[in-house]
C-alpha cells in the first residue's frame, strides 16, 4: 500500500516498540517504498514529540515533557496528547502532514494509546493491523480489548490467512499447521505436537531436573541447516539469569538484552573507580557477560599478586586486572574489559550489554559526562537502533517478539499460555524444535 | 497562496512599534506624510524578501538608537500543506483569527499560521528566522527553506520595470508560463542573420507569453499597437537572460513606455501570473497614473473581486483611491507617540459615505463634518477670506471639509464619531436651533471629538441675524434680493411670521426710520433665512460668497460668531 500510494505527503507509520519500529523501517526499504513516503516512529515518541512541540496545548510542564520521571510521565504523556488531539487542535496540521495513519501491533496498544489514534483517525484515513493471539505485551496499565475497543473503533476488513513467511520459506505444511492451532490456542485446548509436520521436533524430556536442563542445552544447540541460518533459543520468560546461562554454555550463542538493560544500568550507579572494591565490581559484572570467566578464581589469583604471595606470574587474565588495579579510571576499565573479552578461550556472550558499557566507560573517561549518563545514554541509542538477529540468539517470548528466524527452540512451553506459546511458536520459518515432558500441552492461564 | 495575517514592527525607522491586522485583499495605507506608510511596505519587504544582499544601516533603527534591536515579524496564513508539516515546521506552528490575534499553538478553533521574523541587531547583520514563542531562545535559529521563501517573496510594482518587460531571471514574463526561448542556437543564428528574421522565431516559441501580454495590455487598454511581438533587443551585446524583451508591433521596447503605462501592464501581468505571486507591494500607487487608468489599475489588483485574487500593500495620497476602493480596504496608519497603530476605515453607513462623497477627508488632519452646505461654505469662504487677508488657512493646515447633509445633529455626530475613532482631529459642526439628544454629544466627546455649535435655539442664520452689525444685514438682504429674488424673499418672511403677509421692503423701511434692525426683525430675518428647502443662503456657494464678502470682514464684530470661529480654527492644533 506503501509502494502504490499517489506521490506526495507520507504515510504516518506508527507501532509499539524501537525494535519494532527499526524493523519495520528495513521491511519499508526492502519492499522499494521509495523514500519519504512513510515516516515511520512508536506511538509514545510520536506523542512526546507532539508534546514537545504543543507544550501549552498539552498543558504538560517541561519536567514531564522530558520524561524525567518514566513510571508517570509516559500514561502523563498519552493521556494530554490524546486530549489535545481530541479537541481537533492538529487536525488541520495533521491532514496537511500526512495522507493516512497506519498503527502496527495494534494488538499491544494501551487504553491511552488506543485513544491517541482514535482521535488522529478522526482526521487521516487510519488502518490498525494486530493479532489479538500476539497480544504478550504488558507495558502498565491496561491494552486494548480486540472485540470492544478495535472492532468498535475500526471495524475489520479483512484477516490475513495466509501464511506468506513459511510459504517463502518453502514450509507451507508447517505455516499451515501453526494457523490450525490458533482456535485451541485461543480456547485453551490441548495442542498435539505428534501430529506436526516433519519441520517439527518434539523433543521429550525426561529424568530429573539435571536431566532434563541436559536435554534442554543439546536443544539449544540444534543446528541449521543453511550456512548464515539464524536460530533463536527461548527460554523461561522472566527469567535472565536462566537464559544467559543457556547462551554461556551453547557455542556461539549470545542473549537478546531488554531495552531497559537494567543490570548495566545498575553497574553505571555502582562502578566507580575511585571506589576501593571497585576492580571487584568490574571483575564481577565482566564474568556476567563473558564465558570462561571464573570470577572467584581470577579475583583469588588477583589478590595474591596484590599482597606478594603468588608463586607464579600473572595470567593474561590476571595482568588485565592488575594494571586496573594499579591505576583505576575509566579508562583502564574500558582496556581491562577488551582484554578479558580478547583472553584465551574467553567469549562475550552479551554483546549488547558489553558494547554500550564499554562506550560508557570511554565516554565517561573523556570527562564531558558521568558514568551513569553515558550509560544511560548509550543504553538510550541502543534502544533507537533496534536490533538485527543473527546467529544464535537466546532470549524469552517477550524479548524476541517481533523477531523471525530459520529455527527456533522452544525449551519451557508449559507453562506459557496461549499469546506466549503462540508467539514462540511461529519465530522459526524453517523448523521448529519444542522440549517438553508430554506430547501434549494445553495452554496455560494467563498471567 | 499564502496571506499575511499579522505583521509586527518593531524599532524600524519611524515605527517604534506597529501591530496590526490587514486583510486578505488590497490594503491600502492612508494618512498623514510621514506617518510611516512605507516603512510599512519597507519592513514587509525586508521581511518576506530572499535576498540576502539587503544591508542596513543606523539610520534604520528607531531614532537612532541601535541598542534596540528591528523586529520584523510577518504571520502568515493560507499555507501551503508543505509549510503545515507537523514533523518539519511543529515547533513553529502558530493559530490566528482577528480576535485573538496571534497565539503561540494552533488550536481548533483558529486558522494555523507561521511567523516569519527579520531581525536586526547593532551589529548591523540581518537574521531571517521561523518564530514561535516556544522556540524564540532556541539557538540555532531556522528558517524556511530557499525555494519556500521565494514563492512568499513580494514583488514590488514600480521597483525594476524594466527586467519585469524582458525575459530577464525573475521576470513576471516567466511566470505567465514555462515556456522559454532556446538562447543558444536561435538567439546566435538571429544576431547574425537579422534582427527580424529572430523576432519570427522567438515569437512562435513564446507565443502565449506574448498572446497574455496583448490581452493583458488590451484590457487595460495600454496602446502597444495590435499584437506585443517578442524581438532581439539592440540594447543587448550579450546573450544573457533578458536578452528577448517585450517590444510593440512596431518594434518599439515596451520599456519605452511612459511610468504609468509601465506599471499598469506590469500590474497586469503580475495580476494574471497571480497563481504563484503571493504579495504585492506599491507605493504611491497613483504616481504617474490619469484617475481612469488608476481605477483600471485598482481593478486589475482585485479591488472589486471576492475573494480577492492577490494580497495588495499600497500606499496612497489619492482621493481617486479612496473613494474607488471599500472602507475594509483601507487602513489609516497612525503615528500614536510611542507607537503606531493601522485603523481599519471599515465599511460601516457612517463612514462609506464619507468614503464615497468626501475621500479627502482620509488624507487630511483635521475633519469637520458640518450639519449641511451651508456650515461648509461658511467654513469655505471664511478661509478663502483669512487667506487673502494673511489670516490662518484651515485648507493649508490639512483641514477637509465633510458634508453630513443630512439636516440633523445626531447624523452629523454619527460620521464625526465614525471618522474620530480613526484617529483623526474631528470638529462636529452643528446647527443648534434642535438641540442635539445629550447622550449623542457626550459619546462624541468621549472620544476626544470637538463639538462646535451656537448657543442654545440658534442656527446659523439666527446668529448671523441676530448678532452682526446692521450694515451687514442690509448686505445680507441685499445680496438675498439680488440672488433669489424679492418674490422667494417675501415668501420666506410671511411663512416665518406664520402666515402674516410680510415683505421685506416693510422692514428695510422700519431700518430706515430707526437706523437700526429691531430685535424682531433681526428674528424674523433669521428664521426666514432657514425657511426649510427655501433657504436664501443654503448652498455651499451662496454661504461661502456671503461668508467671504460679508461676513469675513466683520468676523470679529459679533461676540457670539467670534466665538465660535475661534473655536473651529482653534482645532487643528
Amino acid at each position: 500500500m506503501l509502494k502504490y500510494q499517489a506521490p506526495g505527503k507520507p504515510a504516518l507509520v506508527l507501532t509499539h516498540t524501537n525494535a519494532g519500529r527499526a524493523a519495520l523501517e528495513i521491511r519499508i526499504k526492502k519492499a522499494g517504498v521509495p523514500g519519504g513516503a512513510a515516516r515511520v516512529s512508536t506511538i509514545d515518541s510520536w506523542a512526546i514529540g507532539l508534546a514537545r512541540k504543543f507544550p501549552r496545548r498539552c498543558g504538560l510542564p517541561l519536567q514531564v515533557v522530558n520524561v524525567e520521571n518514566p513510571r508517570t510521565d509516559y500514561v502523563t504523556i498519552r493521556n494530554a496528547v490524546a486530549t489535545m488531539l481530541a479537541a481537533g487542535h492538529l487536525d488541520d496540521a495533521l491532514k496537511a502532514t500526512y495522507s493516512r495513519l497506519l498503527v502496527d501491533e495494534y494488538q499491544d496498544c494501551g487504553l491511552e494509546q488506543h485513544a491517541i489514534v482514535t482521535a488522529v483517525a478522526k482526521s487521516l484515513k487510519t488502518i490498525v493491523l494486530g493479532d489479538p493471539l500476539q497480544a504478550i505485551f504488558r507495558f502498565g496499565g491496561p491494552i486494548v480489548d480486540w472485540i470492544q475497543h478495535v472492532h468498535t473503533a475500526f471495524p475489520p476488513v479483512a484477516e490475513l490467512d495466509t501464511p506468506w513467511r513459511w510459504i517463502n520459506a518453502g514450509t507451507e505444511q508447517l505455516g499451515q499447521w501453526l494457523l490450525s492451532l490458533r482456535p485451541a490456542l485461543v480456547a485453551r485446548q490441548p495442542i498435539d505436537f505428534r501430529t506436526a509436520p516433519a519441520e517439527v521436533t518434539w523433543v521429550p524430556l525426561s529424568g530429573d531436573s539435571n536431566h532434563m536442563h541436559q536435554q534442554r542445552m543439546a536443544a539449544a544447540q540444534t543446528r541449521a541447516d543453511a550456512r548464515d541460518a539464524c536460530v533463536l533459543v527461548i527460554g523461561e520468560a522472566a527469567n535472565p539469569r536462566g537464559q544467559r546461562l543457556i547462551a554461556s554454555g551453547t557455542p556461539g550463542a549470545v542473549t537478546v538484552e531488554a531495552v531497559d538493560l537494567r543490570d548495566l544500568t545498575q553497574f553505571g550507579r555502582d562502578f566507580d573507580p575511585a571506589d576501593q572494591n571497585s576492580a571487584t565490581t568490574l571483575v564481577k559484572f565482566a564474568a556476567d557477560m563473558m564465558t570462561n570467566l571464573s570470577q572467584a578464581e581470577l579475583l583469588r589469583r588477583v589478590g595474591s599478586h596484590l599482597t606478594g604471595r603468588a608463586k607464579t606470574k600473572p595470567t593474561i587474565l590476571e595482568q588485565a586486572v592488575l594494571d586496573y588495579a594499579a591505576a583505576p579510571s575509566f579508562g583502564s576499565a574500558a582496556s581491562t574489559l577488551r582484554r578479558l573479552a580478547d583472553g584465551p578461550r574467553v567469549r562475550i556472550f552479551r554483546p549488547e550489554a558489553f558494547r554500550p558499557c564499554v562506550a560508557a566507560m570511554d565516554a565517561a573517561h573523556q570527562g564531558r559526562l558521568s558514568f551513569y549518563e553515558a550509560v544511560v545514554r548509550a543504553r538510550e541509542r541502543n534502544r533507537f537502533l533496534g536490533r538485527a538477529v543473527r546467529g544464535r540468539s537466546v532470549g524469552s517470548t517477550l524479548l524476541l517478539k517481533g523477531l523471525e528466524a530459520d529455527v527456533s527452540v522452544v525449551l519451557y512451553p508449559e507453562g506459557m499460555d496461549g499469546p506466549h506459546l503462540y508467539v514462540a511458536l511461529t519465530r522459526g520459518a524453517r523448523r521448529l524444535v519444542v522440549c517438553s515432558r508430554s506430547p501434549v500441552i494445553t495452554p496455560a492461564v494467563a498471567s | 497562496m499564502a496571506r499575511i495575517r499579522y505583521v509586527q514592527i518593531r524599532n524600524f525607522r519611524s515605527i517604534k512599534s506597529l501591530d496590526w491586522t490587514p486583510g486578505p485583499g488590497i490594503n491600502c495605507l492612508i494618512g498623514p506624510g510621514d506617518a510611516g506608510k512605507s516603512t510599512v511596505l519597507d519592513a514587509i519587504e525586508a521581511c518576506l524578501s530572499p535576498r540576502r544582499v539587503i544591508t542596513f544601516a543606523d539610520t534604520d533603527f528607531y531614532g537612532l538608537d541601535i541598542t534596540q534591536p528591528i523586529e520584523i515579524t510577518v504571520t502568515l496564513g493560507e499555507l501551503s500543506d508543505e509549510l503545515k508539516d507537523i514533523d518539519l515546521y511543529g515547533d513553529y506552528l502558530r493559530g490566528f483569527d482577528e480576535v485573538v490575534d496571534v497565539v503561540d499553538e494552533p488550536h481548533s478553533s483558529l486558522e494555523t499560521v507561521l511567523s516569519l521574523q527579520l531581525k536586526v541587531d547593532a551589529d548591523l547583520d540581518p537574521t531571517w528566522r521561523l518564530y514561535s514563542d516556544r522556540t524564540a531562545a532556541m539557538d540555532p535559529v531556522r528558517n524556511l527553506p530557499w525555494k519556500a521563501r521565494l514563492e512568499l517573496s513580494p514583488i514590488r510594482l514600480g521597483g525594476h520595470p524594466n527586467s519585469n518587460l524582458s525575459w530577464a531571471r525573475g521576470s513576471v514574463l516567466n511566470k505567465l508560463s514555462e515556456e522559454r526561448a532556446d538562447m543558444g542556437a536561435e538567439l546566435v543564428k538571429a544576431a547574425r542573420d537579422a534582427r527580424s528574421s529572430f523576432g519570427e522565431a522567438a515569437a512562435a516559441q513564446l507565443k502565449s507569453t506574448l498572446q497574455a501580454v496583448t490581452a493583458t495590455a488590451q484590457y487595460l487598454g495600454i496602446p502597444i499597437g495590435g499584437e506585443a511581438k517578442a524581438l532581439l533587443d539592440v540594447h543587448s551585446v550579450s546573450f544573457a537572460e533578458g536578452a528577448i524583451s517585450l517590444h510593440t508591433a512596431a518594434g518599439i521596447p515596451l520599456r519605452s513606455l511612459g511610468t504609468g503605462s509601465n506599471r499598469l501592464l506590469l500590474a497586469g501581468l503580475h495580476r494574471t501570473a497571480a497563481a504563484r505571486a503571493s504579495v504585492v507591494l506599491t507605493d504611491e500607487v497613483e504616481y504617474g497614473l490619469e484617475p481612469h487608468r488608476l481605477t483600471r489599475l485598482l481593478h486589475s489588483l482585485g479591488s472589486k473581486e471576492a475573494p480577492p485574487p492577490l494580497q495588495v500593500f499600497m500606499t496612497t495620497h489619492s482621493p481617486v483611491v479612496v473613494r474607488e476602493l471599500s472602507g475594509i480596504q483601507l487602513h489609516v496608519l497612525r503615528n500614536l507617540g510611542t507607537r503606531h497603530r493601522a485603523f481599519e476605515v471599515g465599511d460601516t453607513d457612517d463612514i462609506q459615505s464619507t468614503v464615497r462623497c468626501d475621500p479627502e477627508a482620509f488624507l487630511a488632519h483635521t475633519v469637520y463634518v458640518c450639519e449641511g452646505a451651508s456650515e461648509i461654505g461658511l467654513l469655505r469662504g471664511l478661509d478663502l477670506y483669512f487667506t487673502s487677508n494673511h489670516g490662518t488657512s484651515l485648507l493649508a493646515r490639512g483641514a477637509a471639509f465633510v458634508n453630513a447633509a443630512g439636516g440633523s445633529p445626531e447624523l452629523c455626530l454619527k460620521r464625526a464619531a465614525a471618522i474620530r475613532k480613526l484617529g483623526y482631529t474631528t470638529v462636529a459642526f452643528i446647527d443648534n436651533d434642535k438641540p442635539a439628544a445629550p447622550a449623542d454629544l457626550e459619546a462624541f466627546k468621549q472620544l476626544g471629538g470637538i463639538v462646535a455649535t451656537w448657543p442654545p435655539g440658534l442656527a446659523l442664520e439666527d446668529v448671523l441675524f441676530r448678532t452682526f452689525p446692521a450694515q451687514t444685514i442690509s448686505e445680507m438682504i441685499d445680496w438675498a434680493v439680488e440672488e433669489i429674488g424679492l418674490e422667494r424673499v417675501n415668501q420666506t418672511l410671511t411663512k416665518a411670521a406664520g402666515g402674516k403677509p410680510t415683505t421685506i421692503d416693510e422692514i428695510r423701511e422700519g431700518f430706515r426710520i430707526l437706523g437700526e434692525y429691531s430685535p424682531d426683525a433681526r428674528a424674523l430675518l433669521g428664521a426666514a433665512a432657514r425657511t426649510r428647502k427655501q433657504g436664501w443662503f443654503k448652498s455651499i456657494s451662496k454661504m461661502e460668497a456671503i461668508a467671504r464678502q460679508f461676513l469675513g470682514p466683520r468676523w470679529d464684530t459679533s461676540p457670539v460668531f467670534k466665538a465660535l470661529i475661534d473655536h473651529l480654527w482653534q482645532a487643528p492644533g
